[in-house]
């Protein structure tokens, strides 16, 4: 009896610094998980102009450019979000296609032969999405 | 034995650790996903998916398969001229002379005859004449939007007379094309990208997603044997969801929609499946989806479900092996057999 009241009191310092060690182990593991999928979910809002390559905006900051070819595009970045809010093109599609998130996600501009794409690391669900 | 047991929890924590480490995936050879666009063929958008070790092996690939849909986006053209005999060269000599094309023209309108029997002329290339008024009326329209209108219904009625599919005279041996009734054209536009798409499809290697204007054809799972899983898009834009998502390995998928090609007169939308029998757009569905092997057939039989009731299209994508999704509103969507075996849930 006497002898398991003994133990149950000697609680030492290095236990002390165990649970110190594993909370802190906990701790950065969690630090590390967050920040590794915080990176993840930076997606880029990537424009492609006649196929090439010609602008990467980032989906988290909010931004507002012009695309210009054979017509002008405006092309807003908002809360995580991409739309051509404006553009002169012929029917205007790509104005009408709205506001897409998400990776994988494009907007076309036909007539600009302008392409935004959302791309990133992240393994989204779906690989491909049809109209 | 508190010590031990902290012991434990602390080694259970690490192995968990070393579960998740990112240096167990770097010793397998890593493909990577990339992703291919092009904005000029057929007026549509053609995007390939698939993997490979660099960008440039992908290239190689994805540059092959531009060069063999710019073949059939010159040969199906119905609007502009090219170096070679096309679809608007034998349009151009309708009632005048046969002309002499390409193989696979002859092999493309061959399909579409079968396609026209098969649907019950829901699928007709040779509506051409038809098709063109709405055409230039939506054209001008879009351009236009104030002053929108719609096609002349006695035009619409003169060109209806000038359909006859028998009038598309085709002579394999000679591999030439006559039109026979100088009032008739052929656009063959509701079928010409799946079945371009098809034969493509079966020059190339596994493993890839091709969609030509959303005619979707996949030439086996991605690695690891897993397949590829395609979103189809809700109507509605304010879900901006999928319907549903589906499992392809080797498949093809076409949606017919009356959202996709439209124009609006007096507040009230058009869009582009026009019916042959009533020569207004289809009004029975907000959307077929059809699945099945031969993306030309897709493409075909999703128009012209599109256009029939479900008893009538349920007929024949059985006698296909289509699978077939009908969306008539929000909450009124009908599926066929087996269709649902591939939805992703």
């Amino acid at each position: 009896m006497g002898k398991t009241k003994g133990m149950r009191l000697r609680f030492c310092i290095g236990d002390v610094l165990v649970i110190g060690f594993v909370v802190m182990l906990a701790i950065l593991i969690g630090v590390v998980f967050w920040i590794k999928t915080g990176t993840e979910e930076g997606n880029l809002v990537v424009v492609y102009r006649e196929g090439e390559k010609i602008r990467e905006l980032s989906l988290d900051k909010n931004t507002e450019i012009f695309i210009e070819n054979s017509y002008t595009n405006k092309l807003v970045v908002k809360d995580k979000k991409v739309a051509i809010v404006e553009s002169d093109c012929p029917g205007m599609d790509c104005v009408h296609s709205g506001w897409i998130s998400g990776k994988g996600r494009s907007l076309v501009c036909l007539p600009n032969r302008v392409e935004i794409r959302i791309e990133g690391e992240v393994d989204s669900e779906v690989d491909f999405i049809v109209r | 034995m508190f010590r031990k047991w902290l012991f434990l929890v602390l080694a259970t924590l690490l192995l968990t650790g070393c579960g998740n480490s990112p240096e167990i995936k770097e010793t397998e050879v890593v493909k990577k996903q990339y992703q291919a666009s092009f904005l000029n063929l057929f007026d549509t958008v053609t995007t390939i998916l698939g993997y490979a070790e660099t960008e440039e092996e992908f290239e190689k690939i994805t540059d092959d398969i531009y060069t063999k849909l710019e073949k059939y986006h010159k040969l199906f053209d119905i609007y502009r001229e090219y170096e070679i005999n096309n679809i608007k060269t034998i349009n151009d000599q309708a009632g005048i002379a046969p002309v002499e094309v390409d193989e696979e023209i002859i092999e493309l309108l061959l399909d579409c005859k079968e396609y026209y029997y098969m649907t019950g002329g829901k699928v007709n290339v040779a509506m051409g004449s038809v098709l063109n008024l709405w055409h230039e009326a939506r054209e001008d329209g879009v351009d236009n939007p104030l002053e929108s209108y719609l096609p002349d219904e006695a035009a619409l009625k003169e060109a209806a007379l000038h359909c006859d599919i028998e009038d598309v005279v085709i002579d394999e041996e000679a591999s030439t094309v006559y039109i026979a009734d100088p009032k008739l054209r052929l656009d063959v536009g509701a079928v010409a990208k799946g079945w371009a798409t098809e034969k493509v499809c079966r020059e190339i290697p596994e493993g890839l997603l091709v969609s030509v204007g959303g005619n979707v054809r996949a030439t086996g799972p991605k690695p690891g044997d897993i397949p590829w899983v395609v979103g189809i898009e809700s109507p509605w834009k304010e879900n901006s969801d999928y319907v549903h998502t589906l499992y392809v390995n080797r498949e093809c998928v076409v949606t017919s929609g009356d959202y996709q090609r439209y124009y609006t007169v007096d507040g009230e939308t058009y869009h582009h499946l026009i019916d042959p029998e009533t020569l207004y757009p289809g009004k029975k569905w907000k959307a077929v989806s059809v699945v099945c092997e031969d993306s030309g057939l897709a493409d075909a039989l999703s128009t012209a479900l599109f256009l029939l009731s479900k008893e009538e299209g349920e007929k024949i994508a059985k006698q296909h092996d289509a699978y077939v999704m009908w969306i008539a509103s929000e909450e009124e969507i009908y599926y066929s057999d087996g269709f649902e075996t591939i939805i992703k849930r």
